[in-house]
């Protein structure tokens, strides 16, 4: 780019199109999806809230062919600024379809690279989804087993 | 673009612009100089000063001589707390922070008078403490009509209360407090005399009433006490060292003329005022879960401030801009600070209500074609983020389709 321009909008557009176009979210009541697990992280008094709702299934990998736990579905709820929506959504993509390893070791920075970068003082507050995610996977592993698919 | 939020910055006049553009040439030129200068284009840009500072003077309904020009209303707030460096000071919990944090940095004792639930002061807790401070305060600062709210402030009655109080404390020595008013969201909103407000200083800034960014007054009565906050220089009296902002000041006074002369505040209750009404009232209709925090009955006829529960403020702003309407909100993570406005929570001492507020802020040019696209596009927006919110209402809506 030969020289920066100013941007209408405070993100980038990444962050705009999941801002404006979320992934994965679960619309009204949260009865609305069957999950195995769920997580939350941060408080509607801070501004930020997120709730994970994870459908948790086992599979075979094809390469090991040893059975192995995986996010089959998520979904998510947040009450929060843009970047807050963004980054949840952002980080329903990227959880999908790992296993419940990788998916525990998804972090703020790995959000934030997906959605091209955020502004300093947003990242602090409101990437926080992982965290949610992490609280989910914790939840389900002290309850038990996962279902047979 | 429709432009909602003229409380942060109103539209330039466009007879301010031709002034300062008029001036710019001027001084491309070199026909107006420095107006410290004696030479004649100094000579010149000093009467463009004094001509200005009439202006705001015959506005404010004061002398000319108690006008200073300073770089806006934070700068003429910083001036009045300096003053009163070490002294007792007593300020509204919801004043703007340009009054706050310099009473928390200057003033020996500070008491932050509370609010009621619409942001109006709190009448009795201020007579029950000037009743019983073991000394009365040496500065009361009020401001006038409030900047997120749009809240009145009952000034005249303040007053009363102070000199009834006086009178029963019956100490000689005492004096009556000096009242500061930040006038910053009622000039050109409402008739306005600081004779008849008696008020011992007042402050505003231009670009509020279309006048030019950068430039605003600090009024300070003949005979007040005053301490410089910029020193260096012989500018203002002495007063306020610095080169005059000569474009700005001439931008100002044009300005105040305007408001003047058209007696805007009659302008803003007869056109304003309705469609700032109309507003509230179809927003409150399509959006039951939404919570007024502007008092409609006692706030200045351009500003509306309401909550949206579940919503959070920065993400509606952001959703409203996309469909090309500009708000402000009092949420956290609009602001830079990362704190809820101090202002919502003063009132409803709840910190989601602050974050998910969003004032509304009318200028004369604001058409109901524009307050119609707002209410054609805010309840889907609103509605779209209290479903993905992990909050929940406590009032679900009805659903709009029955399986």
């Amino acid at each position: 780019m030969s020289n920066e321009k100013i941007k209408p909008f405070a993100y980038t557009e990444i962050v705009k199109d999941h801002f404006l176009n979320p992934r994965n979210f679960l619309m009204g009541d949260e009865k609305n999806f069957t999950y195995d697990a769920k997580g939350t992280v941060g408080n509607p008094v801070c501004g930020d809230q997120m709730n994970m709702y994870l459908k948790i299934s086992s599979r075979k990998n094809p390469e090991t062919n040893e059975s192995e736990t995986y996010i089959k579905d998520i979904k998510w709820k947040t009450y929060g600024c843009a970047s807050a929506i963004a980054s949840t959504s952002a980080l329903s993509e990227l959880a999908k379809g790992k296993t419940l390893e990788e998916a525990e070791k998804i972090s703020a920075k790995e959000i934030c690279d997906f959605l091209g970068g955020l502004p300093e003082h947003k990242f602090h507050c409101s990437v926080l989804g992982h965290e949610a995610l992490k609280d989910a996977i914790k939840n389900h592993q002290e309850k038990g087993s996962p279902k047979t698919p | 673009m429709i432009y909602l939020d003229s409380a942060a910055t109103a539209p330039l006049l466009p007879c301010v612009k031709n002034a300062v553009s008029e001036i710019l040439e001027k001084l491309a030129r070199a026909e107006v100089g420095n107006a410290s200068s004696l030479y004649s284009s100094g000579v010149y840009a000093k009467e463009l000063i004094e001509t200005a500072r009439e202006k705001v003077a015959r506005f404010l309904d004061a002398s000319p001589s108690e006008i200073i020009f300073t770089s806006g209303g934070s700068e003429s707030n910083n001036t009045v707390l300096k003053t009163f460096e070490n002294k007792s000071v007593a300020v509204s919990a919801i004043e703007h922070p340009s009054v706050l944090r310099p009473a928390e940095a200057y003033a020996k004792n500070l008491t932050l008078l509370p609010v009621d639930k619409t942001g109006r002061l709190d009448l009795n807790f201020l007579e029950n403490f000037l009743e019983k401070t073991p000394a009365f305060p040496n500065l009361i600062s009020v401001m006038l009509a409030n900047n997120e709210l749009g809240v009145l402030e009952p000034i005249t009655e303040v007053k009363k209360k102070l000199q009834r109080v006086l009178k029963l404390r019956k100490n000689p020595r005492e004096k009556c407090p000096k009242f500061h008013s930040d006038l910053t969201q009622a000039v050109g909103k409402l008739p306005l005399s600081v004779k008849q407000l008696d008020l011992d200083y007042a402050s505003f800034s231009a670009h509020k009433i279309g006048g030019p960014l950068g430039v605003g007054v600090l009024y300070i009565k003949s005979g007040s006490p005053y301490k410089p906050l910029l020193l260096g220089g012989e500018q203002e009296n002495s007063r306020r060292a610095g080169t005059y902002n000569l474009p700005g000041i001439v931008g100002l006074g044009v300005a105040c003329d305007y408001c003047f002369e058209n007696r805007t505040w009659e302008i803003y209750e007869k056109k304003v005022k309705p469609l700032r009404d109309s507003l509230a009232k179809s927003l409150l209709e399509k959006i039951p879960t939404a919570r007024l925090n502007t008092d409609l009955e006692n706030s200045v006829p351009n500003i509306l401030n309401l909550s949206f529960p579940a919503a959070e403020g920065e993400s509606i702003q952001l959703y409203l801009d996309l469909n090309g309407v500009q708000v402000s909100t009092g949420s956290a993570c609009a602001s830079g600070s990362l704190e809820p406005s101090h202002v919502l929570m003063a009132i409803h001492h709840d910190p989601e209500s602050a974050h998910n507020s969003i004032r509304f802020s009318l200028s004369l040019e604001t058409s109901p074609a524009d307050l119609e696209k707002v209410i054609a596009t805010l309840p889907k927006i609103v509605y779209n983020l209290q479903q993905i919110s992990t909050i929940k209402l406590k009032e679900p809506k009805k659903c709009l389709t029955k399986k």
